[in-house]
């Protein structure tokens, strides 16, 4: 299990907890307090994420493009900063 | 012709309770069952509450909690843990419906534009509070006020704590620190970045005052008339099924 903690500087804490395989993600939870309006969206964005290659800039992508999507709000960090403790975590 | 708002002074329940209700409420608003309503409400026992998205067993120290007889309780909202404390801390909660006048699309203007009747009624006090983005509520650069937003059903449901007595150690004796050498380091940085009412005025402010004040400061900041109303059967019923949930393992150590 990796996992990892990560301040936003003037925003909020992030942490991630993770398991790879293959260099794959297999199972993660985003956590921290952080804001995400709806709230719900962060299920499906773990679950998006389950099978992702762990290369931050396609995790970036592909987290920000949902939350783009769903017409979502992320206050406190960005999803750059999601796939940076992401990659943190996997290490 | 000014707006009348429901006032709710619920006073002293446990924490799935307070929860319960604050999500009640804003299902009540979204069936446009009850008006626009302001709540004022205090947590006995005190409790732990985390942010929906924070680990119940990465943030709360679960056996300190249950020696001490303290709850702990996921919220609907996101954001950090909050101590409330029986004595030290009142509860605000804002049901508002979210094409409102007052309420701003852009959720960061409206945590400022919903807590400006904090900040007034504050100033009432002769706290001199301001307020910082995202969700806090500071005095002369230290904290007092935490704020925390969801939207759901075309309803704004915003609540907050307003801190009245502060004590860090026995804060970090429920929550859980990265390692135990830096647990005094942590204390220390909060009695520096936080303070209280009481402790900003130097004297004791009764909940009855501070409540009277952030009362007036919400009618005058948001131009509306609180009148004190009561809960209705409906949400009372929605309540005691809510309040399962939120005293539920699966919904507290969900993350």
């Amino acid at each position: 299990m990796g996992r990892a903690s990560y301040k936003v500087e003037g925003g909020k804490m992030i942490k991630v907890q993770l398991t790879q395989k293959d260099g794959k993600i297999e199972e993660i939870k985003i956590m921290g307090d952080f804001f995400l309006h709806p709230e719900e969206l962060i299920e499906q964005i773990e679950s998006m994420l389950v099978g992702s290659p762990l290369e931050e800039e396609s995790l970036m992508s592909s987290i920000s493009a949902l939350i783009e999507k769903r017409r979502a709000v992320l206050l406190g960090c960005t999803p750059r900063d999601f796939a940076k403790c992401i990659m943190m975590a996997s290490v | 012709m000014v707006e009348e708002w429901r006032l709710l002074d619920t006073g002293v329940h446990d924490a799935f309770y307070n929860m319960a209700l604050d999500e009640a409420t804003a299902v009540a608003r979204s069936r446009n069952l009850v008006p626009n309503t302001i709540r004022f409400y205090r947590w006995k026992p005190s409790a732990v509450s985390i942010g929906y998205f924070q680990s119940m067993e990465d943030e709360v120290d679960i056996s300190a909690c249950e020696s001490k007889g303290v709850d702990y309780v996921r919220r609907i909202t996101g954001g950090g843990a909050v101590y409330h404390d029986y004595e030290g801390e009142l509860t605000y909660s804002i049901i508002i419906d979210e094409g409102h006048r007052l309420v701003p699309k852009d959720i960061l203007n409206s945590y400022e534009v919903l807590c400006s009747g904090l900040i007034h009624g504050l100033n009432l006090l002769g706290v001199q509070a301001e307020f910082k983005p995202i969700n806090d509520i500071i005095v002369g650069g230290r904290k007092i006020s935490g704020n925390a937003q969801t939207r759901r059903m075309g309803v704004v449901h915003q609540h907050g704590t307003i801190l009245r007595e502060v004590d860090p150690a026995l804060m970090f004796s429920l929550l859980k620190v990265p390692s135990e050498k830096i647990r005094d380091k942590l204390i220390q940085s909060v009695k520096e970045r936080v303070t209280s009412v009481d402790l900003h005025l130097g004297r004791e402010v009764s909940f009855e005052e501070l409540k009277n004040v952030l009362n007036e400061g919400f009618e005058k900041t948001l131009n509306i008339k609180l009148a004190r109303g009561k809960i209705t059967d409906h949400e009372k019923r929605l309540t005691a099924k809510l309040r399962e949930k939120y005293s539920s393992k699966e919904w507290n150590f969900k993350r």
